[in-house]
């Protein structure tokens, strides 16, 4: 990156003053997407200043989802909810599977595999 | 599903994938420390055994990408215990320390909210996917333009392809403080004042101080040196410090 010392001061200014996220750390987030070559220091600000702004939104919307139940507590499950309520949340779907008892799981796999035998009778019927 | 969210990599096959159609996953276990990871094989789903905990919560339905095509190569069907390789692209999941992003997510609810901690660990891998998303858009157009360093202006368009298009003009305006400020800084640091004495009162700020003294030399001869004094205490031929 060009400017090793402006990083350096630009590091600990944004510790200290206008970023809570350590720009370091965000910068090997990024790089480690394919074909990353360089990263503007101007640009690495803006992610950084970015991502806490994301967070605040993903806490902010869930938590209100989520509000209604007594314990007022942000759980895994509000989070999981966003992204089918939002379509900003879309690509978190991956990473945010909802959960279900492993009993519930059994079952649906149990009934998949039936559905799949039973497809299998009805194809292997030829004319 | 790919449980363990790395960097950029993943996401960029999973986009990959899923363009090219999605196939059920496999089967994964949930380790005690809620953490989950792909099992072996394909028929061991009803073995209770390797199902983590039993009764307790595992993920379940869609995604995950059995990509067929050469993309297929990355290993997805490995038994990945989640920060494994495939091919060598995929390193260790980075992410944000949870300290940080649990701060920011408190003061983003109301005083009185609770954060559960599989929430807050959870955040900070939507915070890592989060930044690979935004990083592949930008590299993408980077390309397009035939550049080698993704700038600001890359980063605010993907975030406005992105649909985070709220957040581009607050995003400015932190810039521009951001860019005043660090000129400020220099500005401090690069000037020149002269002080009004020598030594005792020395300010933070860097200056010069040229001061004729008279040294009689071991030899005799008298000799007048210049003295030049910084906050630094250096003494030396060094008229100015820069600091660029």
């Amino acid at each position: 990156m060009a400017g090793s010392d402006e990083g350096g001061k630009m590091l600990d200014f944004a510790d200290s003053r206008q970023v809570s996220l350590p720009i370091s750390r965000v910068k090997l987030i990024m790089k480690s997407s394919p074909d990353v070559n360089n990263i503007n220091q101007d640009a690495l600000f803006l992610t950084a200043k970015a991502t806490e702004l994301f967070v605040q939104y993903l806490a902010a919307y869930s938590y209100k989802k989520g509000s209604g139940r007594e314990s007022k507590c942000l759980t895994y499950h509000d989070l999981a909810r966003s992204p089918e309520e939002c379509d900003t949340f879309q690509f978190l779907a991956d990473i945010l599977p909802k959960k279900i008892l492993a009993r519930d799981y059994f079952k649906l796999l149990e009934e998949k595999e039936k559905e799949d035998e039973g497809d299998g009778e009805e194809t292997d019927d030829s004319d | 599903m790919e449980p363990s969210p790395g960097g950029g990599r993943r996401y960029y096959y999973r986009m990959l994938s899923s363009a090219l159609g999605l196939v059920p996953s496999q089967p994964f276990s949930v380790q005690p420390n809620g953490r989950f990871e792909k099992m072996d094989g394909d028929n061991s789903t009803t073995d209770a055994s390797q199902l983590g905990i039993a009764g307790d919560y595992i993920s379940g339905s869609h995604y995950v990408l059995q990509s067929q095509e050469d993309d297929g190569d990355d290993g997805m069907n490995d038994n990945e215990d989640g920060i494994g390789s495939k091919d060598g692209f995929r390193e260790q999941d980075i992410y944000l320390p949870i300290a940080n992003v649990a701060r920011i997510m408190k003061n983003a609810i109301p005083p009185t909210g609770k954060i559960a901690k599989d929430a807050k660990e959870c955040v900070q891998e939507c915070v890592s996917e989060f930044i690979s998303f935004i990083t592949s858009e930008a590299s993408e157009r980077c390309h397009q333009e035939k550049r080698k360093t993704i700038n600001g202006e890359d980063i605010l368009f993907a975030m406005s392809t992105l649909g985070f298009d709220s957040y581009v003009e607050p995003l400015k305006l932190y810039l521009q403080k951001f860019r005043e400020a660090m000129k400020g800084e220099k500005g401090i640091v690069t000037s020149v004042t002269v002080a009004d004495g020598l030594g005792d009162e020395l300010t933070d700020e860097s200056f010069t101080n040229q001061l004729p003294a008279g040294l009689i030399t071991a030899d005799g001869q008298q000799q007048n040196v210049m003295v030049y004094t910084t906050s630094y205490q250096q003494i030396s031929g060094v008229q100015q410090i820069q600091f660029s």
